[in-house]
């Protein structure tokens, strides 16, 4: 059984998900899309993940937010006053197909918390949780992770961000932000 | 904020080409507001950032909160004057300052003696949790400089000084 915390959380984040694809005003789609992100992080917390939470609260409903707002500064709202956008039959049936082949993956899912699943269980994970502190002097051991035992990969990831930005810059045509 | 920009939303869209109106709302509750919230939020995301070795957090995560402090500055104080103040340039050369002690502490601790991001070797005391934190910082200003790069870039964009193909633009952007 769901507990109630949880069960109104994922209610909240399917209601804002339907809201972003359906509500025709761009403005109130963002809107919806920031409490979707919102209550996505929540839930991480709930699953004790706090770190994608703290991200997810961080880009997913603050910065992303901000850059979509800019965004519709160029645009015009579409004539009508309809608040909810027609929905395209096709499009409908593909969406549906999409959940539908997603959500027939759940069962194989472990239950949330059991201590059957792979990654519990799995020898990576005791080393980890074993060995952080006295390798690394750090509590934190997703930060250990990322920071120490897969640090090359981080690098790697510091530098795709990078060359993200530069890569725009590049496309733009400029040599600054601006 | 959300319902003026709706209004000014509406209006280009209905009167557009005949509005000279900027989008940037000059309010002085964001303003008030923004100057009261902006040290707090500043001084979380340094903590999320210096504090991720022992508790949540990260790099990744500070550094994105510490740009939304230039966001929310922009927001409230306009785009323009907030990219006078914080030089894209200086922004850039930050960026490349995040990436190269990135570098600097993964091959420096080959150049070392040790393997690629071997805290040990380095001979002070606890450099493993200090290097680590370095780490997190270089990452935080890499990703903290390309937010707030991504956003002055979109908002010259809207501000009509954008591509070359861009009719210059009576209104101001968004912001």
């Amino acid at each position: 059984m769901i507990d109630a915390v949880p069960a109104v959380l994922l209610v909240l984040v399917v209601a804002c998900a339907l809201a972003t694809a359906v509500l025709r005003d761009v403005l109130a789609a963002i809107i919806a899309f920031a409490a979707y992100s919102l209550g996505i992080a929540m839930i991480w917390v709930l699953l004790q993940a706090p770190d994608v939470g703290l991200t997810e609260a961080a880009v997913g409903a603050g910065v992303t937010t901000i850059l979509f707002l800019l965004t519709i500064a160029k645009t015009v709202r579409p004539p009508g006053e309809a608040i909810f956008e027609s929905l395209d039959p096709k499009g409908l049936v593909v969406a549906v197909l999409i959940v539908g082949v997603l959500a027939s993956t759940l069962g194989a899912l472990p239950p949330v918390g059991s201590a059957e699943t792979p990654v519990a269980q799995s020898q990576v994970t005791d080393y980890y949780l074993e060995n952080t502190y006295e390798q690394t002097h750090v509590k934190n051991a997703v930060t250990a992770v990322l920071a120490a035992y897969r640090g090359f990969d981080t690098m790697g990831e510091a530098v795709v961000v990078f060359a993200a930005g530069v890569g725009l810059l590049v496309v733009l045509g400029r040599e600054v932000f601006a | 904020m959300s319902a003026d920009e709706r209004g000014n939303g509406d209006g280009n869209a209905v009167e557009a080409g005949e509005s000279n109106r900027s989008l940037y709302v000059e309010s002085p509750i964001i303003m008030a507001t923004v100057r009261v919230v902006a040290p707090f939020v500043f001084t979380f995301g340094l903590f999320i950032m210096f504090h991720g070795a022992d508790s949540a957090g990260g790099g990744f995560q500070g550094g994105v909160i510490v740009s939304t402090v230039i966001l929310m500055l922009a927001v409230a104080f306009g785009v323009e004057s907030t990219r006078d103040w914080i030089t894209p340039e200086r922004l850039v050369a930050l960026v490349g300052v995040g990436v190269s002690a990135v570098l600097l502490l993964g091959i420096g601790t080959v150049a070392l003696g040790g393997g690629f991001l071997e805290y040990d070797v380095v001979p002070i005391y606890h450099f493993t949790k200090y290097g680590i934190e370095l780490f997190e910082i270089g990452i935080g200003v890499i990703v903290s400089g390309i937010v707030v790069g991504l956003f002055f870039g979109l908002a010259a964009g809207a501000s009509g000084e954008g591509g070359a193909d861009r009719e210059p633009d009576d209104r101001e952007g968004l912001l």
